[in-house]
C-alpha cells in the first residue's frame, strides 16, 4: 500500500485548475472537488485517479472572497461539484453555466430548456409509483419523446458530512456505512482505507479475504435488483419473481455469515471484526448453488427477445461523454471507461486474486450496462471461489491490526456495485475534523441529463434502472436545522439568486 | 294547394322575410343619448339583430312540419303544371309527382314537390336548423355590433336547401345548387379581414363550382338523352355509356358537397371559417343536401356498375381514416369538428356503398340495410354536428379563442356550451347509449353482411371498409375524449398546471369574468337549442325503433317500406334488416344503464353504512412541490402526440429538435422542438397541379388585353365558331 | 434473523459503570439501578453485545413492532403492557375495515435504500404478501396504510404531508426503521432528521436498521389487527429476554 502523502497544493484557484485540465488531459480522471472550511479560508481539493491511487491537489482560497472562477467551463464532469460547493459554503463560482442549487430548495420555476408549441413538464416525484427512493425527475416534453430532463435531488439531504464532524472513528464506520446503504460494505470499506492509508497499517490476510468475499457478495445483490428493476418495468412477471428469489437468498447468505443482511459491522478499521459464521466449505457450496441458479436464469432473461428490445438502443451513453466524464462502475464501462478500481488501484486481496477478463460490451445503451453486470456477477462469484479456497488454508491469524489514529488526512477507495467510492477523511486529536464521502452516484447521476436521445416516456423506467444508482448517495449538507435550509434572496438582488446564511455548528454529542 | 304545401311556401316567403331584414337594419345615427337610452338602443339592437334567426327558426319549422308532412303521405306542391297538383301521392320507387314537360327552361313548368324523400330529409335538415337558428338568434344577439349580410347569407343557404330538397326539374335543381355554393362563399368569407378567411372561402366556392360544374354536366347529358328536365323522366334513359358518365358525373358531384375523398380538402377549413353558428348551418343543415342528391340519384338511376360502388366504398374508408387522423392531432377546435365531418361522410358513404352494392345484384335487403344505416348516420352526423359546432361558438365567445391550449375547463366559465360540446362528442364518438353508437352498429352490421354478396371482389371491398370503418370508431374515441377531457373538463384558466406559469400572479385580466359568463348562448334561445340538441342526440338512440319507421317511410322512394321495417325485430329490438344475424335494443339500454347505475349506488350506499356521505375535501395529489416554468400538465398538443406519432404514415409526421440561442420566447432555451403534419391528398394531388394551372392562367390572362378591338374579335371568333358547330351538329 | 438489542436482564447492578458513551446512538440508558435500551433508537452496531454480553443481546423473532413509541423501550415500565393492550384494541377498531386486504402506500423521507430494499422484499416468493391480501399501490387515494422510511428531512416534509392528506380514513401511519423511528444515527434533539413522528402521526414503529421483512410484515399485519392473541388475549409478550422464553426462537 502506497504511502500516504500530504496533498500538494497550489498556488491559487487558476493555477490549480491549470494543473487538472493538464493531468485530465494527459489521461488521468477527474474523481471528485471538495472543500473545507479553515481558519486560512476554503481549501478546495481535487481528487484525480492515477493509476495506482488517488492524489489529492489543493488550493486555498482566501477568506473574504466572494468566489472563484469556476472550473466547469473547462472540465464538464466538475458541473454538480461547483454547485454543491455553492449551496453549501455559499461561494460563487463565477463563470458556471447553470448556477441553481442543487442540495437545497431552489427557485419556484425551474427555467425552461426545450421551446416548441405544446411542450410541458412532467414533474414525476418525489414520491413516484412504487417503492423507490425519493427523488423528482423534471420531464419537457411534447408528449410521448423526452427532448430533456432535470433532476432535483434536494430532497434526501441527511447531513452526512456534517455528522461526521466530532465523530470518534470507530463511530466513523457506522455512519459510513448508513450512507448508501446497499452498498454499505464497499463505503464501509473506502471508509477504512483512508484510516489504514493515515495510520500506514495493512489488515491481514485473512481479513483481506472476509473483506473481499462480503464485497463481491453486495455487487452480487446489487445487480441483481438492477436485473429485477429491468424486468419489473418490462412487466415480466416470472422474472421478477425469480431474481427476487435469488436476490434474497444472497441476502440471507450474507446474514448467515455475519448476522446483518447487508454486511453492517464486519469491516472496521485495521481488519474485520469476525471470521464469516459459515465455514469455507458450506459457503463454497452456497455460492455454487447460488451462481448457476442465477446464471441459468440471466440467460433464460436474455434470451426473452421482447425484453432484450426494449433495452437495445435505450439510453445510449456515448463514449466520448462517458470518457470526458469519467463515468463510473458498470455505466462507465458499458461505454467503453474499463476503469476498475479493484484492477486499476487494487486493494485488500485484490492483488493476489485473478480478476479475469473485463466486459468486451461497450455499445453504451441499456442493454450493454445489463450484459456487463451480469459478467460482472460472474466475475465476482470467481473472486468469491477464490476467497474462500484461500480462507480455508489461512490458519489462525489475528483479524485486525490496531489502527489508532491522531492526526492525519488521506483519501480512501472502494470499488462499489455502483462504481469507485471516494471518502476523504481528516482526523486530529482522534477525532475526525472533515469526512467526505463521494459516492459513485453522485458522480454518475448528472449524466441521466445525456442519455435520452429520441426515448420515449416509456423508456424512461428502463434508463432509470439501467443507472443503478442509489439517491442516497447523493448526500449532503446541514439538515439538521430546517432553519438552515430556507432560501431567501436578499431584496433587490438577481432573481433566483440565493444565498445562505453560514452553515450552523455540528450539533455536538 | 294543401296545408303542407301552403307551409312550404310560407317557409321560403319567411327566409325571404328575414333576409330582407337582414340587409336592412336600420343604420345607425350618431347622436348624444343618456344612459338609459344607451341601454334600451343596445336591447333594441340585439333584437334587431337577432329577428332574422328568429324569423328563420320559424321559418325552419314550417319547413320541418312540411317535411313531415310528406313523410306521412300528404301531397305538397307549390307552383308547377295545374294538372299535376293534388291527387294521390307516389309511394313506389322512383316516383315523383308532376308529369314530363318541354325541355326548354322549366321555369312555370316545373315547381316544387316534395315526396316521402325529400320529406325525409326536410325533417332532418329543418329540424336541426331550428334549433341552430335559436342558437344563432342567441348568438348574434349577445355578441359584437351589427353584421349585417350574415343573417342575409344564412337565409339564402337555408332557402336554396329547401329549393334543392323540393326540386323537381334539373333546372331549378342546378339554380339552388348554386345558391348553396353562393351561401357558402358569403357565409366563409364574412370575416374576410381575419387571417386565413378570404383563402378559404375561395377554396370553398372553387369547390362548390366544381361539383356545380359536374352536377350541370350530368344532368345535361340525363336532359337531352331523356328529352326533358324533369327529373323522374331520367329514369328512363337506356343504359349505356351516357347513363354510367351521367351517374358518375352526379354521384362525383354530390361527392364534393360532402367532403369525399379528394374532394375534401376545402371541408374543415371551410367550416371554421364561418363565424360561430354558421358553421352549424353549413355542416349540420346544408350538407345533407349532398346526401339527399346521392340518395335521389340512386333513386332515379338505379343501380350503378359494380366497379363503381367498389370505388366508393374504397374512397369512403380513406375518407373515414384520413378524416378521424387529422381531427386528432388538430390544434384548433374548430378543425377538430370540421375533419369530424369528413369522418362521417366516410362513414355514411360506406353505408350507401353497401347500398349500391346491393341494388347491384340485386337484393333488396342489403339495400335497405345499407341505406337504412346510412340515413341514420345522416341524422346522427346532422344533429350532433349541430350541437358541437353550435356549443362551440358558445366556448369560442367566452374563451376569446380558438386554440384548445386557451379553452380548458369550460364546465365552469361556459356550462352550457361545455355540456352541449360533451354531448355531442359523446354521440360522435360512437358510445352507448347514445344515438351514434346506434348508427355505428347499423353500419358495422351492413358491412358485415359482405359474406352474401356473391362476387369476390365485392366482398374484399367490403371486408377493407369494414376494417377501416372500425379503426376510425377506434381514433374517433381518442379524438373525442381529449376534446371532452381538455376543453370540458381540463384544469380551469387559473388552476394548477395550466399553461401560464403558477402562482397568483397569473390573472388574465383582459376578459372580466362576467362578461365572459355572458358571451356563452346565455339567452334563453340558446340554451333551448343546446337542451333540445342534446335531447336529440340522446333520444333519437332510445326511440330507435320510431326513427327506423319514419326512415322506412323516408326511403320508400328508392327501397319499399317494407324491407327496411325489417329491422324490427320487435317493438323494442332491432337487428341489421337480415333476421337471425344479430339483435339490438337500444330502448331497454336506455332503461339497463341507469337502472344498473341506480342499483350500484344504491348498494354501495347501503352497505357504506353511511360513510359515503361524510365528505373531507382536500386538494388534488400532486407529489411534486414548486412549479415549472410553462405548462405543467397534459397539454392538448401533448395529448395527441402519441396519435401524431401512431398515425404518421396517414400524416406524414415529421418532428426535429434544433440548437436554438436563448431568445425572447424562454430566456433560457436551447433546444427547439417542432411537429408538423400534412394534408396528404392536398399536397400529393393538388398543389402539383396548381402550378401548371396557376402558369396557364398567367397565359390566359393575356387575353385580357383591355384593347376594344380585341374584345370584337374575340366575340366575332365565337360566333363564328358557335354557327360551324350547330351546323355540324345539325 | 437479527432483531434490535435487548436486555438479557441478567445484569447486576455495579456493573452498569462503563455504559456511557457506549452506544454511538444513545438507545442505552442508565439511571440509578435501572438500565432502558430504546430499540427504537437502536442502529444494531453490535457494540453492547460485543462488550457486555451479560447485559446485552440480540433479540430475535419478527415481533418487535409496536404501536406505541414507549412500547419500544425495554424494559417495560410496569403500566406498559395494560397501555399497550389498550393501544392495540384502538387500533384494531380503527382498521375493522381493513381486516382482510390492506393496501400500503411507500414514501421515503430520506432513508440510505435498505429498507426500501426489504419492502420491496415483501412482493419476492420467500415472503409474498400478495396471498395474505397486502398490496401496494401507486397512489395514496387508495392506501390504507402508508409506510414512511427514513429520518425525515427538511426536503420530504411537505410531500410527505401531502401524501399523507391524499389519503382517505381510515388510515394508519407505520415508521419502518430506526431512521424513522428515531432518526438512528441523524437524529437531532432539535427535531429535524427525528424521524417520521416529528411530521406525521405514527400509529405502528417498526425498528431495526434495516427491519427484516418478516418484522415489516409483522409490522403491517399489527397495523391490520390480524395478528392472534391481540388485545382479547392479554397483555402483549414481553420484548425483553427476560427468561419468560416466548419470544426467543
Amino acid at each position: 500500500m502506497a504511502a500516504r502523502a500530504a496533498p500538494a497544493r497550489a498556488a491559487s484557484v487558476p493555477d490549480l485548475w491549470e494543473e487538472i485540465t493538464r493531468e485530465v488531459a494527459a489521461g488521468r480522471r477527474f474523481a471528485g472537488l471538495m472543500g473545507t472550511r479553515r481558519r486560512d479560508g476554503l481549501a478546495l481539493s481535487v481528487h484525480l485517479a492515477v493509476p495506482g491511487g488517488i492524489e489529492t491537489r489543493q488550493a486555498v482560497i482566501p477568506p473574504g472572497s466572494a468566489g472563484f472562477p469556476a472550473l466547469t467551463p473547462r472540465l464538464r464532469a466538475a458541473f454538480w461539484y461547483e454547485r454543491e460547493l455553492h449551496d453549501r459554503f455559499g461561494i460563487v463560482p463565477e463563470g458556471h453555466p447553470r448556477l441553481e442549487p442543487l442540495i437545497r430548495p431552489g427557485p419556484r420555476a425551474l427555467p425552461r430548456h426545450v421551446t416548441g408549441p405544446g411542450l410541458f413538464t412532467i414533474a414525476h416525484g418525489p414520491v413516484r409509483s412504487g417503492v423507490t427512493e425519493s427523488v423528482e425527475y423534471l420531464v419537457e416534453t411534447p408528449g410521448e419523446e423526452i427532448p430533456h430532463l432535470n433532476l432535483r435531488v434536494f430532497y434526501k439531504h441527511r447531513g452526512i458530512e456534517d455528522r461526521h464532524e466530532g465523530m470518534t472513528t470507530a463511530d466513523g464506520v457506522l455512519l459510513a456505512e448508513r450512507t448508501e446503504g446497499i452498498a454499505s460494505v464497499a463505503h464501509a470499506l473506502a471508509y477504512c482505507h483512508a484510516l489504514e492509508r493515515i495510520a500506514g497499517v495493512e489488515p491481514p490476510w485473512p481479513a483481506m479475504l472476509v473483506r473481499v468475499a462480503h464485497a463481491e457478495l453486495e455487487r452480487v445483490a446489487c445487480h441483481l435488483d438492477v436485473a429485477m428493476r429491468l424486468a419489473d418495468a418490462a412487466a415480466l412477471g416470472a422474472a421478477t419473481a425469480r431474481l427476487g428469489l435469488h436476490k434474497e437468498r444472497v441476502l440471507r447468505l450474507v446474514s448467515r455469515m455475519c448476522g446483518s443482511r447487508f454486511g453492517r459491522g464486519v469491516v472496521v478499521p485495521g481488519g474485520v471484526s469476525r471470521l464469516p459464521l459459515l465455514g469455507p466449505a458450506e459457503l463454497l457450496a452456497e455460492a455454487g448453488k447460488l451462481e448457476q441458479a442465477i446464471m441459468a436464469d440471466a440467460g433464460a432473461l436474455m434470451g426473452t427477445s421482447s425484453f432484450v428490445d426494449r433495452l437495445r438502443g435505450t439510453g445510449p451513453l456515448p463514449p466520448e461523454r462517458a470518457a470526458e466524464h469519467g463515468a463510473l462502475g458498470p455505466v462507465g464501462r458499458a461505454s467503453g471507461v474499463r476503469d476498475d478500481g479493484r484492477d486499476a488501484r487494487p486493494y485488500d486481496a485484490y492483488p493476489s486474486l485473478g480478476l479475469g477478463r473485463p466486459s468486451p460490451h461497450d455499445e453504451g445503451d441499456a442493454l450493454a450496462r445489463l450484459l456487463v453486470r451480469w459478467d460482472e456477477v460472474r466475475q465476482s462469484f470467481h473472486l468469491l471461489r477464490q476467497a474462500a479456497d484461500e480462507l480455508d488454508e489461512a490458519a489462525d491469524q489475528p483479524l485486525r491490526r490496531g489502527c489508532e489514529v491522531a492526526a492525519g488526512r488521506a483519501a480512501g477507495w472502494a470499488e462499489a456495485p455502483q462504481g469507485e467510492v471516494l471518502y476523504d477523511v481528516s482526523v486530529r486529536d482522534g477525532r475526525i475534523t472533515r469526512c467526505r464521502p463521494r459516492s459513485a452516484s453522485f458522480h454518475n447521476l448528472v449524466l441521466m441529463h445525456e442519455v435520452f436521445a429520441g426515448d420515449i416516456l416509456t423508456d424512461f423506467p428502463f434508463i432509470e434502472a439501467s443507472f443503478g444508482l442509489s439517491v442516497a448517495g447523493v448526500a449532503g449538507l446541514c439538515g439538521h436545522c430546517a432553519a438552515c435550509v430556507t432560501a431567501w434572496s436578499p431584496p433587490g438582488g438577481p432573481p433566483g439568486r440565493i444565498r445562505m446564511r453560514p452553515p450552523c455548528a455540528a450539533r455536538p454529542r | 294547394m294543401t296545408g303542407y304545401s301552403w307551409a312550404l311556401a310560407a317557409g321560403l316567403a319567411l327566409l325571404g322575410a328575414a333576409a330582407l331584414l337582414d340587409l336592412t337594419a336600420g343604420a345607425r345615427r350618431e347622436r348624444r343619448e343618456r344612459e338609459r337610452e344607451r341601454r334600451e338602443r343596445e336591447a333594441r339592437e340585439a333584437w334587431l339583430r337577432a329577428a332574422p334567426y328568429l324569423l328563420g327558426a320559424a321559418a325552419s319549422a314550417c319547413l320541418a312540419v312540411t317535411g313531415a308532412g310528406a313523410l306521412a303521405g300528404r301531397a305538397v306542391r307549390v307552383g308547377g303544371a295545374a294538372g299535376a297538383g293534388g291527387g294521390a301521392p307516389a309511394t313506389t320507387a322512383g316516383g315523383l309527382l308532376g308529369a314530363g314537360h318541354g325541355w326548354l327552361l322549366g321555369a312555370g313548368t316545373g315547381g316544387l314537390a316534395a315526396d316521402r324523400l325529400s320529406g325525409l330529409f326536410l325533417l332532418i335538415a329543418f329540424g336541426a336548423a331550428t334549433m341552430v337558428s335559436l342558437a344563432f338568434a342567441s348568438w348574434a344577439a349577445h355578441t359584437g355590433p351589427v353584421r349585417r349580410g350574415l343573417g342575409a347569407g344564412y337565409a339564402l343557404c337555408l332557402g336554396a336547401v329547401a329549393v334543392v330538397l323540393t326540386a323537381t326539374d334539373a333546372f331549378t335543381l342546378l339554380f339552388a345548387w348554386e345558391s348553396v355554393t353562393v351561401a357558402f362563399y358569403l357565409l366563409a368569407g364574412f370575416d374576410r379581414d381575419r387571417s386565413g378567411r378570404p383563402a378559404a372561402a375561395l377554396v370553398t366556392f372553387a369547390f362548390g363550382k366544381v361539383s356545380g360544374a359536374a352536377l350541370l354536366a350530368g344532368l345535361l347529358l340525363l336532359a337531352d338523352r331523356s328529352g326533358s328536365l324533369a327529373l323522374a323522366s331520367f329514369g328512363s334513359v337506356p343504359a349505356g355509356a351516357a347513363r354510367t358518365t351521367a351517374q358518375v358525373l352526379l354521384l362525383a358531384g354530390f361527392a364534393v358537397k360532402v367532403g369525399l375523398v379528394p374532394f375534401q380538402v376545402w371541408m374543415a377549413r371551410g367550416y371554421a371559417a364561418a363565424p360561430g353558428p354558421a358553421r352549424a348551418v353549413m355542416a349540420g343543415v346544408a350538407v345533407n343536401v349532398g346526401f339527399y342528391g346521392l340518395w335521389r340519384t340512386l333513386a332515379v338511376l338505379g343501380p350503378a356498375p359494380a366497379w363503381l360502388a367498389g370505388l366508393l366504398l374504397v374512397l369512403a374508408g380513406l375518407t373515414a381514416i384520413l378524416g378521424i387522423a387529422h381531427a386528432a392531432v388538430q390544434q384548433r377546435l374548430q378543425q377538430v369538428i370540421g375533419y369530424s365531418s369528413v369522418e362521417n361522410t366516410g362513414l355514411i358513404l360506406a353505408g350507401f356503398g353497401v347500398a349500391l352494392v346491393g341494388a347491384g345484384i340485386p337484393d333488396e335487403q342489403l339495400v335497405a340495410a345499407g341505406l337504412l344505416a346510412a340515413t341514420l348516420q345522416v341524422i346522427v352526423n346532422a344533429v350532433a354536428k349541430s350541437l358541437l359546432f353550435t356549443a362551440s361558438a358558445g366556448i369560442e365567445a367566452a374563451g376569446r379563442s380558438d386554440d384548445l391550449d386557451q379553452v380548458r375547463g369550460m364546465a365552469r366559465r361556459a356550462p352550457w356550451s361545455a355540456t352541449g360540446l360533451a354531448v355531442g362528442s359523446l354521440t360522435l364518438a360512437g358510445l352507448p347509449p347514445a344515438s351514434g353508437f346506434v348508427s355505428e352498429w347499423f353500419l358495422l352490421e351492413a358491412l358485415m353482411q359482405q359474406f352474401r354478396v356473391p362476387g369476390l371482389g365485392d366482398r374484399l371491398v367490403l371486408a377493407i371498409t369494414g376494417a377501416a370503418v372500425a379503426l376510425t370508431a377506434g381514433f374517433a374515441g381518442v379524438t373525442f375524449v381529449r376534446l371532452v377531457g381538455m376543453v370540458v373538463l381540463g384544469p380551469g384558466r387559473h388552476g394548477p398546471g395550466t399553461p401560464r406559469a403558477a402562482g397568483p400572479g397569473g390573472q388574465d385580466r383582459r376578459v372580466p369574468p362576467a362578461r365572459a359568463r355572458q358571451a356563452d348562448l346565455s339567452g334563453l334561445p340558446g340554451r333551448i337549442a343546446i337542451v333540445l340538441l342534446s335531447a336529440a342526440c340522446l333520444g333519437i338512440g332510445a326511440v330507435s325503433p320510431l326513427a327506423v319507421r319514419v326512415i322506412s317511410a323516408g326511403l320508400s322512394p328508392v327501397v319499399p317500406a317494407l324491407a327496411t321495417r325489417g329491422a324490427l325485430r320487435s317493438p323494442w329490438v332491432l337487428q341489421p334488416v337480415f333476421s337471425g344475424f344479430s339483435i339490438l335494443s337500444p330502448g331497454w339500454l336506455w332503461i339497463a344503464m341507469p337502472a344498473l347505475l341506480a342499483c350500484v349506488v344504491t348498494v354501495a350506499l347501503a352497505a357504506s353504512g353511511g360513510r359515503l356521505w361524510r365528505v373531507r375535501r382536500v386538494p388534488a395529489w400532486r407529489s411534486a412541490t414548486a412549479g415549472v416554468e410553462g405548462a405543467g400538465s397534459y397539454t392538448a398538443f401533448g395529448f395527441a402526440n402519441p396519435a401524431r406519432r401512431v398515425l404518421a404514415g396517414v400524416l406524414h409526421t415529421r418532428a426535429q429538435t434544433r440548437q436554438v440561442s436563448p431568445g425572447d420566447q424562454a430566456r433560457t432555451a436551447h433546444v427547439g422542438y417542432s411537429s408538423d403534419i400534412i394534408e396528404v391528398v392536398e399536397e400529393y394531388l393538388y398543389r402539383p397541379v396548381l402550378r401548371p394551372v396557376q402558369v396557364l392562367a398567367r397565359q390566359a390572362k393575356r387575353l385580357q388585353s383591355g384593347r376594344l378591338d380585341a374584345y370584337l374579335a374575340y366575340m366575332l371568333i365565337a360566333l363564328i365558331a358557335l354557327l360551324a358547330l350547330v351546323t355540324a351538329l345539325r | 434473523m437479527r432483531g434490535p438489542a435487548t436486555l438479557t436482564g441478567a445484569g447486576a447492578a455495579p456493573a452498569h459503570a462503563g455504559l456511557a458513551g457506549l452506544c454511538p446512538s444513545g438507545a442505552i440508558s442508565s439511571g440509578g439501578l435501572t438500565i432502558r435500551l430504546d430499540q427504537g433508537r437502536c442502529v444494531q452496531c453490535g457494540r453492547c453485545v460485543a462488550k457486555r454480553p451479560d447485559l446485552f443481546a440480540w433479540s430475535s423473532g419478527p415481533g418487535v413492532a409496536a404501536p406505541a413509541r414507549q412500547a419500544l423501550v425495554v424494559p417495560e415500565m410496569p403500566e406498559t403492557p395494560e397501555r399497550l393492550a389498550e393501544a392495540r384494541a384502538r387500533l384494531r377498531r380503527r382498521t375493522a375495515a381493513l381486516r382482510r386486504s390492506v393496501h400500503l402506500r411507500h414514501v421515503d423521507a430520506g432513508s440510505d435504500g435498505t429498507e426500501e430494499w426489504e419492502i420491496l422484499a415483501l412482493l419476492n416468493p420467500a415472503y409474498d404478501v400478495h396471498r395474505l391480501g397486502v398490496f401496494f399501490t401507486a397512489s395514496p387515494r387508495h392506501a390504507d396504510i402508508l409506510l414512511v422510511t427514513g429520518a425525515g428531512t427538511a426536503g420530504m416534509a411537505g410531500p410527505l404531508r401531502r401524501a399523507h392528506e391524499a389519503m382517505p380514513e381510515p388510515k394508519l401511519v407505520m415508521a419502518v426503521g430506526t431512521d424513522a423511528v428515531s432518526g438512528g444515527l441523524h437524529g437531532g434533539g432539535d427535531g429535524a432528521c427525528g424521524g417520521a413522528g416529528g411530521i406525521l402521526p405514527v400509529d405502528v414503529w417498526v425498528p431495526g436498521s434495516p427491519p427484516d421483512p418478516f418484522s415489516i410484515l409483522y409490522g403491517i399485519l399489527l397495523a391490520a389487527g390480524r395478528l392472534p392473541g391481540g388485545a382479547a388475549a392479554g397483555p402483549a409478550p414481553s420484548r425483553a429476554g427476560d427468561g419468560t422464553g416466548r419470544r426467543r426462537r
